[in-house]
C-alpha cells in the first residue's frame, strides 16, 4: 500500500510514503514547519496557513498540513517568501482580538505567542477592533474567551471527530465569525458533554479552564503519565501537577482513548468535597478515635485470629490496583481463608471472550451493544462507538430493555429478549465488534457465543480493575449479614445503605477508605486508603493490557498504600 | 568622540520601563561613558532639548491628548525614535480601558474603586483630555520596537548597544518577550 515517495525538502532528499502530507514528511524527517491550526490528533484543514511552503510548480505558496506528497516534488520551507508570508499571516491574526500576552492565562504555553516569537515579531502592523466580544462563562469547568480566539477551529474537529458530539461549529462570516454551540447558545445549555477535549486542543487562551487557570506554565509544571481510575476503559491520563498540587488532568493523545477523557475523569476529581480519612481510627467507648497504624491493625488481627474462618468475610473494590487485589486473595484468602468477594459485578457470569480493543471498535462495520449504557457509563466508549457510526458508517445495535442513551445513534434497538436476531446482523457483517455488559442475561449472552470466532468482543466491566478481579476469581458474593468479622476495602467508592445495615451485622466491622461516609461511620476500625493520583501500580483495561499508574502527588504523612496494609496485615496474623 | 545624546519620557505608563531601564545597574554606568542623557522622567531636565538628541525613548501608550503633544515633541527632537514596552508599543494595559465606555472607565478608577474616598474624576484643562488608548505608532513614526512588560535590562541594553554600534537592533530570544 504505502509507496516511497522521494522529495526534496530544502534540498535534502527525503523518502516519503504515498498519502504523506508535506509536514508529516517533513517532521517524520526532522524538519521543523510551524504549524498552528494543526493537530496530529485531527483531520487537517489548512485554516491558518502558517505552515505555508513553497512548492516547484505549483501556483502561489500551499499549506503544508493538506498537501500530499508526489514523486519529485521540492519544497522550500523557509524561503525568503515564506517566512514574509508566515509574518503577514501572523500580523493578520494578532489584528483580530484581544491578543496580549501579559494578561493572558496561556502566555508562555500559547502556540500563537512562540510563533510570533519565531518569526521576531515586534510589534503589529495592523489596528485592531476595540470592540470586545462577549465572553462566555456559562460552562461549568471552563470560560470561553472569544477574543483569544483565532478560529484555528481545533476545537470544532476535536469535538466532531475526537469525542463525536458534534456540538461545536461556527457561526457569522468574515471578521465577525465566532466559534458557537448548537448553531449558537450558550455553552452552557448546549448539547456539550463537558468531556473537556476542545479545552484540551485550543492552542491559545481563548479555552480556560477554571481551575488550573493562572497556576502555572507548561515549564513550572510536572507532568505524570498515568491511567483514569474512575471506569474500566482506563484511559491513559497526563496528571499536570505544580509542587505537589494538581491542576488538570489532561487526556494521552497517544493512549487508546486518543487524548479524550470524560467528565467524570477530567473534571469531577476536583468537584470532590467529601473528608479524608487521615489516620488510622478504632472506636473507643462508642467513638471513633485516631490510633497509630499499629494499634488499629492489631485490633483487627485480633478479631481476625478470634474469628473462626468461615466467619471472616472481606470484600474489595475492583477499583483497586493489581498488587492490592492480589495482596487481598493471599492474605484473606490463603492465609486467613475467610470468604472473600468483591463489591461491584465482574461479568464473572459470562463465558464470552474478552480482549477486543478501542481500534477495532473504530475499524468496526456493525457494532452491537448490550446489557450496558456505555455514553453514560463508560463515556469514552460511547464516543468512540459514535465516531464509528457516524464517521465509518457502521451500523449500531442496542439491546436494552429500559431507556437506553445510545438508542437515537441505533440503526435498531431490540428487546434484551431478542438476541438471535442481533446475531444474524452481525453473522452476516464483515468486522462485527460486540460490547457486553452485566445487565445481559446469561441464557442471551449464550446466544452470542456462536460469533466467538467473528466478532471482536469487549466487556464493559462496571469497575475499572473488573477485569483483573475477575481473572482472580474474585466473584460479587457480597453477604456480610453472617459473618462476626468484616474488612471491607472500599477507597473512594461508596456502599448502598442497605449494604451498610448489613456490614453493620458483623460483630467487628473494618473500613479501608478514603473518605469519611456513613459507612465509616458504623465501622469499628477505619484504615485510610489512598486518593486515585496517590496510587502507584498497574491495572488491567477492559481491553486486557496491563497498564502504569503512576503517583503524581507526594504521600500525605502517614498514609500507606493499601497493599502495603495488607502485608503488615498479614504480618500479624 | 562626544557622547550620544539621548532623552527619555513617558506616557501612560507605571513606570516599570524605566525601572528596568534603571536595572541595568553598572552597566548604566558603563554606558554613560558613550551617552548623555539629556532629560527624562526621573530627572530635573524633563523635555528633550531644543537642539535634538540622536535616541530618543517612550515608554506607554497614549491616551490623553497631553500623550501626544509629548510624543510628538520627542519626534522632532529625536533622530531614532524607540518605543520601549508594552504599553508603548503594543497599547498594552492601558488599551483593556478600550473595552469600556470612556465615562464609565474614568468614573471606575477615580470614584468607584474601593479605596477611594469622595473621589473626584480630574477635569483640570492642564491635564489633557483622555482619549481612546492606542500605541505610539499610530501617532507618531517609530524606528525601533522593544515590547516587554518590562523589556529585560538585558533587552534594553542589548538595544543600546545595537544602536551605539550604529546597527539596527533585530531582537530575538531571549530579548523578544511580550511579558
Amino acid at each position: 500500500m504505502d509507496k516511497v515517495v522521494n522529495i526534496r525538502i530544502n534540498g535534502r532528499h527525503i523518502r516519503a510514503r504515498t498519502g504523506q502530507t508535506v509536514l508529516e514528511a517533513a517532521r517524520a524527517a526532522g524538519i521543523d514547519i510551524p504549524s498552528l491550526c494543526h493537530h496530529p490528533s485531527v483531520k487537517p484543514i489548512g485554516a491558518c496557513r502558517i505552515c505555508v511552503v513553497e512548492i516547484e510548480r505549483q501556483r502561489g505558496l500551499q499549506t503544508a498540513c493538506t498537501f500530499p506528497v508526489f514523486e519529485g516534488m521540492r519544497v522550500e520551507t523557509e524561503s525568503e517568501k515564506v517566512v514574509e508570508e508566515r509574518k503577514f499571516v501572523l500580523q493578520m491574526l494578532f489584528s483580530e482580538g484581544n491578543h496580549y500576552c501579559p494578561f493572558c492565562e496561556a502566555s508562555g504555553d500559547c502556540e500563537l505567542q512562540a510563533l510570533a516569537y519565531r518569526y521576531g515579531l515586534d510589534h503589529w502592523t495592523y489596528v485592531h477592533p476595540d470592540e470586545a466580544k462577549p465572553v462566555d462563562g456559562t460552562r461549568q469547568y471552563f470560560i470561553m474567551d472569544y477574543n483569544r480566539c483565532i478560529l484555528c477551529r481545533r476545537c470544532i474537529r476535536a469535538c466532531s471527530e475526537l469525542a463525536a458530539n458534534h456540538t461545536l461549529g461556527v457561526k457569522f462570516r468574515g471578521a465577525k465569525t465566532i466559534v458557537c454551540a448548537d448553531g449558537g447558545v450558550p455553552f452552557g445549555s448546549s448539547s456539550c458533554v463537558n468531556c473537556g477535549t476542545c479545552l484540551q486542543i485550543c492552542p491559545t487562551g481563548a479555552l480556560i479552564d477554571r481551575v488550573s487557570a493562572y497556576g502555572g506554565r507548561e515549564s513550572q509544571t510536572e507532568r505524570t503519565p498515568s491511567v483514569c481510575l474512575f471506569c474500566s476503559v482506563g484511559c491513559g491520563s497526563e496528571i499536570v501537577t505544580r509542587a505537589g498540587r494538581i491542576l488538570r488532568i489532561e487526556g494521552d493523545w497517544e493512549e487508546h482513548n486518543h487524548g479524550v477523557l470524560c467528565e467524570r475523569g477530567r473534571f469531577l476529581p476536583f468537584q470532590e468535597t467529601r473528608r479524608r480519612i487521615e489516620t488510622p481510627l478504632l472506636r473507643r467507648e462508642g467513638t471513633l478515635q485516631p490510633v497509630s497504624w499499629e494499634e488499629a491493625l492489631e485490633a483487627l488481627a485480633q478479631a481476625i485470629r478470634n474469628t473462626p474462618e468461615k466467619k471472616v468475610g472481606a470484600w474489595t473494590t475492583c477499583r483497586t490496583l493489581n498488587l492490592t487485589l492480589s495482596e487481598f486473595v493471599a492474605v484473606f484468602l490463603g492465609k486467613v481463608g475467610a470468604n472473600v468477594g468483591v463489591l461491584e459485578l465482574t461479568l464473572a457470569r459470562f463465558k464470552l471472550p474478552m480482549g477486543g480493543s478501542l481500534k477495532d471498535l473504530l475499524a468496526a462495520d456493525t457494532i452491537l451493544v448490550t446489557g450496558a449504557d456505555p455514553l453514560s457509563d463508560h463515556p469514552v466508549i460511547g464516543y468512540h462507538i459514535k465516531r464509528a457510526c457516524m464517521h465509518n458508517g457502521a451500523k449500531l445495535i442496542v439491546f436494552s430493555d429500559n431507556h437506553h442513551s445510545m438508542s437515537r445513534f441505533a440503526d435498531r434497538t431490540f428487546p434484551l429478549a431478542e438476541m438471535e436476531k442481533a446475531v444474524k446482523i452481525c453473522q452476516e457483517s464483515a468486522v462485527p465488534v460486540v460490547l457486553y455488559g452485566e445487565e445481559t442475561p446469561p441464557d442471551q449472552a449464550e446466544k452470542l457465543a456462536v460469533l466467538q470466532r467473528k466478532a471482536h468482543f469487549i466487556p464493559l466491566f462496571p469497575a475499572s480493575n473488573g477485569f483483573h478481579a475477575k481473572a482472580l476469581g474474585l466473584r460479587a458474593t457480597f453477604d456480610p449479614t453472617s459473618m462476626d468479622t468484616v474488612y471491607l476495602l472500599v477507597e473512594d467508592t461508596e456502599l448502598s445503605e442497605e449494604k451498610i445495615r448489613q456490614a453493620r451485622k458483623a460483630k467487628f466491622l473494618a473500613v479501608h477508605a478514603t473518605f469519611h461516609s456513613p459507612l465509616t461511620e458504623v465501622a469499628d476500625c477505619v484504615l485510610p486508603a489512598l486518593l486515585w493520583c496517590e496510587h502507584e501500580g498497574s491495572l488491567y483495561n477492559l481491553e486486557g493490557k496491563k497498564v502504569a499508574v503512576r503517583r503524581a502527588v507526594p504521600l500525605p504523612e502517614g498514609m500507606i498504600p493499601e497493599n502495603e496494609v495488607l502485608t503488615q496485615l498479614a504480618a500479624l496474623l | 568622540m562626544s557622547k550620544i545624546r539621548i532623552a527619555t519620557d513617558w506616557l501612560a505608563a507605571c513606570a516599570g520601563c524605566h525601572m528596568s531601564l534603571l536595572d541595568m545597574d553598572e552597566r548604566l554606568i558603563q554606558l554613560l561613558e558613550r551617552i548623555e542623557i539629556t532629560s527624562s522622567p526621573i530627572t530635573d531636565l524633563k523635555h528633550p532639548p531644543r537642539d535634538g538628541v540622536t535616541v530618543g525613548i517612550l515608554t506607554g501608550a497614549i491616551n490623553t491628548t497631553t500623550h501626544i503633544q509629548v510624543a510628538r515633541l520627542m519626534r522632532e527632537r529625536c533622530q531614532i525614535l524607540v518605543s520601549l514596552g508594552d504599553c508603548s508599543v503594543l497599547g498594552g494595559v492601558p488599551l483593556m480601558r478600550n473595552h469600556f465606555d470612556l465615562e464609565e472607565a474614568l468614573r471606575r478608577a477615580y470614584v468607584e474603586t474601593e479605596s477611594t474616598v469622595d473621589g473626584i474624576i480630574p477635569r483640570s484643562e492642564e491635564l489633557g483630555r483622555p482619549i481612546p488608548a492606542r500605541p505610539l505608532n499610530q501617532v507618531v513614526k517609530v524606528d525601533v520596537y522593544l515590547p516587554g512588560c518590562p523589556p529585560s535590562p538585558e533587552a534594553i541594553h542589548y538595544v543600546l548597544d545595537e544602536l551605539l554600534e550604529g546597527r539596527r537592533p533585530v531582537l530575538k530570544d531571549p530579548f523578544l518577550k511580550y511579558d
